[in-house]
């Protein structure tokens, strides 16, 4: 008999859907094997990418309040996210709706009109409920660790990854700001060490791991993202680490495709692979090799996990 | 020897601007600099983000139009997270963005994007730097 699955949201956000489809469908396949169907939420847009910071142009609160309303009217209680900017600002969202009263008024009053078409019947629904900041919003890496659990992770292993010499990567969006957000102490995390300690890699402590890897600055001035990113990299390698694991694209970008920028600006550069959490855990659940879509990173991480150039695994 | 602090009225309304939009009491900083010394890209900043908060303080719209500072804050709330008086000047520069905009164009929009990087670039990273750096 076929377990049945749980129903579970998750909001991928919509760098997963193009840019880094790896991401989105190594959790798709990890989720699946650890008992998950996942839902995503009708309709979900962006959500905006960057939580608005200032108390008057607030409108940037739209989009995530609709997206974890919708959560809320499809009965779901909890949503995940895997990308670390969109945990940021739906997390940062809902406590808005929660603590501050003046844009829980705004907001709603702002939403209560949309309008929303079925595809099937094209009837319409209007006056939509009030959203009080009642789902929860969790990255991952939390629910794997508050819900299913590290030992169920460890007894479903398939690869041994002990030879994988990884630091874990945070960044800024999984920590900060400090207060109720991050998902760990944002001076002394250790949820991501943790993580990768029960997947089985050897993981490495190194000083950069809360650093900013240069965020959107990479566009706007590439050369002070480059030097951010290159800190990071480089202060992985002295510390005996292999590969990088982390969870937001933008991170990935920066710190993986960006990497011959990176080599331009510093010659003595050693590209180094960087991989998504979820790759990692994909792979050390036994999922195939094309799931990864290690042929997306700039840096071929096949080695790392051993991997050689025909695509045997050695 | 004392000094007697005066503001003119534009100065004043300024200051009590950025309090309002950032959500911050600029008032409470004593410049003891953990925020500057914390920051990842101070290297490349003009002032340090300690300075942000002082021009603040002091009313000095002009001197932060010009300033490079402004634009290198990744919103990565280092500082945040160090400031001994909780101080997020991520907010700061935010609302001193907001302010000093109508009076320039963009700082960064769309016609800023090489066109060799479109295929590469991921979406939150464009929508991140639009709602940060155009109105
Ligand atoms: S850390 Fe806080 S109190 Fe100290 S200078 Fe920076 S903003 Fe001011
Ligand atoms: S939030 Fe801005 S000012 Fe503060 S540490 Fe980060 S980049 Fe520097």
């Amino acid at each position: 008999m076929v377990n049945k699955k749980t129903k579970l949201h998750y909001y991928p956000g919509c760098t997963l859907k193009e840019k880094t489809t790896n991401l989105d469908n190594t959790t798709y396949a990890v989720m699946d094997l650890l008992g998950y169907e996942l839902i995503e939420p009708e309709n979900w847009t962006c959500c905006g990418a960057e939580f608005p910071l200032t108390e008057e142009k607030i409108v940037g609160l739209a989009a995530p309040v609709r997206i974890l309303r919708q959560v809320k009217l499809e009965g779901g209680n909890e949503v995940f996210t895997v990308c670390s900017f969109c945990f940021n600002v739906l997390k940062r969202a809902n406590e808005a709706m929660v603590t501050d009263p003046l844009k829980h008024k705004r907001i709603n009053a702002f939403l209560k009109d949309d309008i929303a078409i079925d595809r099937v019947t094209g009837e319409k629904t209007t006056d939509f409920p009030e959203y009080n900041g009642d789902v929860s919003v969790l990255h991952l890496l939390e629910f794997i660790r508050d819900e299913i659990g590290y030992e169920k992770i460890r007894s479903l292993l398939k690869r041994d990854l002990s030879k994988v010499k990884v630091v874990p990567y945070y960044g800024c969006r999984l920590l900060r700001p400090k207060g109720k957000i991050g998902i760990d102490e944002p001076d002394d995390p250790s949820i991501f060490e943790e993580f990768l300690e029960n997947i089985g890699c050897e993981v490495i402590d190194f000083p950069f791991k809360q650093e900013c890897c240069g965020s959107y600055l990479s566009l706007s001035m590439p050369d002070a993202a480059s030097e951010a990113s290159y800190n990071i990299l480089r202060s992985a390698e002295l510390n005996g680490a292999d590969v990088v694991a982390l969870s937001c694209p933008l991170c990935y970008y920066n710190l993986d495709r960006r990497q011959d920028r990176i080599k331009e600006k510093f010659p003595e550069f050693h590209e180094m692979p960087v991989f998504f959490f979820t790759q990692l855990l994909a792979w050390a659940l036994g999922v195939d090799e094309e799931v990864l879509g290690l042929d997306q990173h700039f840096c071929d991480p096949r080695s790392a996990i051993g991997i050689d150039k025909s695509g045997v695994e050695i | 020897m004392r000094i007697k602090l005066k503001f003119e009225e534009n100065e004043k309304k300024f200051i009590d601007r950025v309090n309002e939009l950032s959500g911050e009491n600029i008032y409470s900083c004593y410049q003891c600099g953990c925020c500057s010394s914390g920051c990842p890209f101070v290297f490349e900043m003009d002032i340090l983000p300690n300075q942000i908060i002082r021009l603040v303080q002091m009313g000095r719209e002009e001197e932060l139009i010009g300033s490079k500072a402004l634009f290198l804050c990744a919103s990565c709330f280092t500082c945040q997270s160090r400031c001994p008086k909780g101080i997020n000047i991520a907010n700061v520069a935010e609302a001193v963005r907001h302010l000093i905009e109508p009076k320039g164009k963009d700082y960064f929009g769309p016609q800023e994007i090489p066109v060799e990087l479109a295929d590469e670039l991921p979406q939150q990273a464009l929508v991140a730097v639009y709602r940060k750096f155009s109105k």
